[in-house]
């Protein structure tokens, strides 16, 4: 059974234009306070690696966040005044400016979204008016649902101003729905924004509890949300515009009222959403949420009674952590092979690291010290109150090899992998390869990296073609005098020094892959016409010329491509 | 007691022999087959479980291709044994080279480093790793701790390195060599080939230096490089020994004590 929390802030841009206005300003004011939404230094960190890692799905989201706010913007003059004027924020609607959003006082002296500027302003002369910033509204919410991973792994954010939780099977760790929801909204409240939260079996149905349920929050029973969504008005159904103004004009203000009527009617007079959003809403239809991350049972967390920031202390909560969900791994027979350890500062901020295996492993000993070295990065501030770690990839893994049924080369091959994987978390990804055949005659393009674990493909050059052993990435230019015009040179120049030589072999032709390239980049001057010389001393390189004999368009130059041993 | 005496001089000396072979396993050697090479060598051939140095002389020392060669011909012989690793930072090899000389590609992990730390590290860490037959490193340097350190790396489950100097390019050298942790040192540089009547360019030869050999003498030889195809034999053959210079070289005192 799926549960779900849905949280809501309201009037959601006015609340993040509070606080990135003025929550900055005043440190200590609040040791949970929430990451500045405006992608910050720990937010636009975890945005970036997680582009890069477990989901890799919103890549468009990292661009903006790379530039931060300064952390301390000005506070308003008039900020001080401590009176509550009306707040509202305007934007341009098609060269007229309008509401965006209204702060509660401001809706209490008759404001709402949406009215013209000049008529606010008219009705409320002392109408404090500021510029709407949707985008930085848009960050500040997923700054927030970053900061919710530490109640669910599956965050996903709802709109413009709510986010969805899937807090299956995670409850317990708080002690309950109910403990895990007052928790969630007393740190946001500690913060400054009000939220309501609702946790039901539905995503429709904790939509709808969390907006029209009441203050605070409200928990579903599992299976029992159909009672307590009856009394709603149709709004709460998620409708589009259209139905939901049509439909209370038929007197169907209830979502009670349509439970009753035929559902071949309904959906032939307004369209399948509406009867898509009720399902949905009962738990009759599936409804798919984009979370920020994939959702992982293999999540484990960690929090500490006293926050903690001495290294040997976090090393210490990596391999705890580490051992608990190996050991559940171990339980169920699987291995996995991407792991991500975060942690989660006093101020919210969350410092992510992640460990990728080349082999599915669940070996916390091998984990732990892949960790370590990325520890002494984390900046513990004022300390470190919560750990998780979830894994990716999990795959089935046969039982622990034991040293009498596994052959001696298995065990070397996984020693190797487990090389492969400190030198790869240590120098980077493409820092350690295998060379792989690749089907191309051009010398450059003969060799692609490989994984450097698992089985191997055989050698596919060509044995009769000697190679040099070092190939320069770009053929240095040589000068060269050679007696013939297909012949090989005599002598030639090579960073000063003069080569002459002694024997010789060639050419061996090689063109420039046409169908790659553009038409005026293939021709007689591209071609490359190889050889392998000697010198007098014994020294061997991988000549080539380039160029034509008598074509006065294309003069032949030499070049040195490599050295052989 | 002149007896017990005796006994206890011959005990001590055993433990002074065991203090100065250190945590050392005895170490299986090489033989390259040729008695005018493994004479001079500890054990009648190249020492396993050790490192040993590859220095050359010239531009090579840049482009570090002769000794890449004949680092990749002794590696060929242990590839069987498991994997051959190769720590660099210029990442120029070229493994249709390679696989010329006889070392598949598919049995080598390439691993490019930023700096010479990094290289150190990598190649103590992969010389330490059960399932490694060879490491290959490229360093410009190896001074007496990290030697050390490469050493005791070795000893663990018995991969033999092959450091080969190699000078990044334009860097101006380092000091000369002092003393090293190198088993063995070895001064390559190329030589010509003979082809024998045909046309072109004949196998690879090296013209190699045994500088410093613990426990044996140093010499000088050319090799010729064999085809994959002889698996029983040592992938390099003698062709010739330049032995008026090893002979001279193995009275030379200084060279003695060091072994």
């Amino acid at each position: 059974m799926t549960r779900i929390l849905s949280v809501w802030f309201p009037d959601w841009p006015i609340t993040a234009w509070t606080r990135r206005t003025t929550c900055l300003s005043g440190d200590g004011h609040d040791p949970l306070a929430l990451p500045p939404p405006r992608g910050e230094g720990g937010s636009a960190n975890r945005r970036r690696n997680e582009t890069g890692g477990a989901s890799g799905d919103r890549g468009s989201t990292s661009n903006a966040s790379l530039h931060p706010a300064p952390l301390r913007e000005p506070v308003p003059p008039h900020e001080g005044k401590g009176g509550r004027r009306p707040l509202a924020l305007l934007t341009t609607e098609a060269g007229v400016r309008r509401l965006y959003a209204v702060d509660a006082a401001a809706r209490a002296v008759g404001l709402f979204a949406g009215q013209k500027a000049t008529d606010a302003a008219a009705l409320v002369p002392e109408l404090r008016a500021e510029e709407a910033d949707p985008p930085a509204d848009v960050q500040a919410l997923e700054a927030v649902s970053d900061w919710c991973v530490r109640y669910s792994p599956a965050v996903a954010v709802d709109g413009v101003d709510g986010l969805f939780l899937d807090i299956t099977g995670v409850s317990h760790l708080w002690g309950g729905e109910a403990a895990m929801a007052d928790d969630l909204l007393a740190r946001l409240a500690t913060n400054g924004i009000p939220a309501r939260a609702a946790v039901a079996d539905t995503a429709g149905a904790a939509w709808a509890l969390a907006r029209f349920g009441g203050e605070g929050r409200v928990i579903a029973d599992p299976g029992g949300q159909a009672p307590r969504l009856a009394p709603l008005p149709i709004t709460a159904l998620r409708l589009d515009e259209v139905s939901a103004a049509q439909l209370p004009r038929l007197g169907l203000t209830r979502i009670e009222r349509l439970l009753g009527l035929p559902r071949a009617q309904l959906t032939r007079r307004f369209g399948p959403m509406v009867l898509r959003r009720l399902d949905q809403a009962l738990g009759r239809a599936e409804e798919a949420l984009t979370f920020r991350r994939p959702p992982t049972p293999w999540f484990d967390r960690l929090t500490f009674a006293e926050p903690i920031s001495v290294l040997d202390d976090l090393v210490r909560a990596a391999g705890d952590i580490t051992e608990r969900l190996c050991r559940r791994l171990q339980v169920e027979g699987r291995g996995a092979r991407r792991f991500e350890l975060t942690f989660h500062r006093l101020d919210g901020k969350a410092f992510p690291t992640q460990a990728g295996l080349s082999l599915a492993g669940r070996d916390a000993r091998v984990l732990t010290r892949l960790f370590a070295p990325k520890l002494e990065m984390i900046d513990p501030g004022f300390g470190i109150e919560v750990v998780t770690l979830s894994a990716g990839g999990v795959e089935r893994l046969s039982a622990a090899q034991g040293s009498l049924d596994s052959s001696r080369a298995a065990l070397a091959e996984e020693e190797v992998a487990a090389l492969v994987d400190r030198l790869a978390n240590r120098l980077g990804e493409s820092a350690v390869w295998r060379a792989e055949t690749f089907e191309s005659h051009v010398p450059e393009r003969a060799v692609h990296p490989a994984s450097a674990v698992g089985p191997a493909r055989p050698d596919g050059w060509d044995p009769d073609k000697p190679r040099p052993i070092r190939l320069f990435p770009h053929p240095e230019a040589i000068a060269a005098v050679a007696e013939l015009p297909d012949e090989p040179p005599v002598a030639f120049t090579w960073r000063g020094r003069r080569h002459r030589v002694k024997r010789a072999e060639g050419p061996e032709r090689i063109a420039e892959e046409w169908w790659r390239k553009p038409i005026d980049k293939v021709g007689p001057a591209f071609v490359r016409d190889y050889y392998r010389v000697e010198d007098d001393t014994g020294a061997r390189f991988w000549l080539f010329r380039a160029g034509l004999y008598g074509d006065p368009e294309t003069p032949p130059r030499w070049w040195l491509h490599g050295v052989f041993a | 007691m002149p007896g017990s005496r005796q006994a206890r001089l011959t005990a001590l000396k055993g433990q002074v022999a065991a203090l100065e072979a250190g945590t050392r396993t005895p170490t299986s050697v090489l033989p390259f087959g040729d008695p005018r090479v493994d004479d001079c060598l500890p054990g009648g051939g190249l020492p396993l479980g050790r490192w040993h140095e590859l220095a050359s002389a010239g531009m090579e020392i840049e482009t570090g291709a002769v000794a890449a060669g004949f680092a990749a011909m002794l590696a060929r012989s242990m590839a069987g044994q498991g994997a051959v690793i190769w720590v660099m930072r210029r990442d120029d090899l070229y493994a249709p080279g390679l696989a010329g000389l006889g070392l598949s590609a598919s049995r080598l992990i390439q691993v490019k480093t930023p700096d010479e730390v990094q290289t150190l590290m990598a190649l103590e860490d992969a010389l330490g790793s059960a399932g490694v037959a060879a490491v290959i490193g490229e360093v410009e340097d190896v001074d007496l701790t990290a030697g050390r350190r490469l050493q005791l790396a070795c000893e663990r489950h018995g991969a033999t390195g092959l450091v080969i100097r190699r000078r990044p390019w334009g860097g101006t050298g380092r000091k000369p060599d002092t003393g090293s942790a190198a088993a063995t040192r070895w001064r390559v540089s190329a030589a010509p080939s003979d082809p024998v009547g045909e046309p072109g360019l004949g196998p690879p030869r090296w013209r190699a230096a045994l500088e410093r050999s613990r426990g044996g003498r140093p010499g000088e030889w050319i090799f010729e490089g064999r085809q994959e195809a002889d698996h029983d034999a040592h992938p390099l053959r003698v062709v010739s020994g330049l032995a008026d210079h090893g002979l001279d070289a193995a009275n030379d005192l200084p060279v003695r004590r060091r072994a």
